[in-house]
């Protein structure tokens, strides 16, 4: 069954979207796309000096992900709100999966709104990041 | 101890102007795996009742990037460098946007980037920096504003 914002209810759970495996090139191609050119992600060599055994993943790149289960849902246009934080770090070659669930309606300046509980979780099950989402729910 | 120069608390970067280029914004939403194409085709957006693409919701710290870039290439230093970020040791904590209208394709937009606070963390094993992004239009007034803490787990010999 298909919800709509106009009509969720606590409770309600939005389309997973599952991204990865998280290669080496995605991380590459994240690090020129977003501008973020933090070693730590794409340089082994940085990374073992650094006392590190591999690189690992942006954490923005699965925040990204968690916005698009907001906004494939409910419509960039009805977006008021992404937050999320960092509970652990994920894995080059993981798989993250992306969850959201409706969990309060309310009035804003007199408009209706949704919050949906965001998460995102690697393949054994390890959550790495667990967020929010304000949506319009007009 | 530390390893942020926390006298840099309260610091703020003067407006750079930022212009958002279309091949950047469909470079970055496919990237991340975006299929909707108003994220990444200007003639779907439109049909969509947009002037060009939309960025996705992710966007601010891409153009955070840019006048980051920008600001270097004219000698002001990024707000990762003044606080003295070292990339050995730093995790993003969290990030949040506040979003008050669109940012397309197109817009020139101005960022102002501010440097919050510092706190300590499990007995000065961690330490936080808060830092907050405003993104402005000219003419639609602020488009979105972003927080974020970054967190350094501290090496032994900076802790204490």
């Amino acid at each position: 069954m298909t919800i709509s914002p106009e009509t969720a209810a606590v409770g309600d759970t939005l389309p997973t979207i599952t991204f990865g495996p998280v290669s080496r090139t995605k991380l590459a191609l994240y690090a020129g796309a977003s501008g973020d050119h933090n070693p730590i992600h794409i340089d082994l060599d940085f990374v073992k000096r650094a006392g590190l055994d591999d690189v690992f993943a942006h954490g923005m790149l699965s925040m990204a992900q968690l916005g698009r289960v907001a906004t494939d849902w409910a419509g960039s246009d009805r977006l008021r709100g992404l937050s999320t934080r960092f509970t652990a770090i994920t894995p080059v070659n993981a798989t993250v999966t992306c969850e959201g669930r409706v969990t309060e309606r309310f009035e804003q300046d007199g408009t209706p709104m949704l919050r949906v509980a965001l998460t995102a979780k690697v393949d054994d099950g390890t959550q790495t990041l667990r967020g929010e989402a304000l949506v319009s729910a007009a | 101890m530390g390893i942020f120069d926390r006298n840099t608390a309260e610091h703020e970067t003067a407006p750079i102007n930022v212009t958002v280029e279309r091949g950047a914004v469909a470079f970055f939403a496919e990237t991340i795996g975006e299929t909707n194409p108003i994220h990444f085709d200007a003639d779907a957006a439109r049909a969509a009742g947009h002037p060009d693409v939309v960025t996705p919701a992710t966007y601010p710290v891409v153009i955070e990037m840019a006048a980051a870039k920008i600001g270097k290439r004219n000698g002001v230093p990024d707000t990762q460098d003044v606080i003295k970020v070292d990339n050995r040791y730093v995790l993003h904590g969290s990030e949040s946007y506040t979003y008050h209208g669109p940012i397309y394709a197109g817009d020139t937009v101005e960022v102002i980037s501010r440097v919050k606070s510092f706190a300590d963390a499990k007995g000065g094993a961690l330490e936080i920096a808060n830092l907050e992004l405003e993104i402005r239009h000219p003419e639609r007034g602020v488009l979105a504003v972003a927080e974020r803490t970054l967190i350094h787990r501290l090496p032994k010999e900076k802790q204490g």
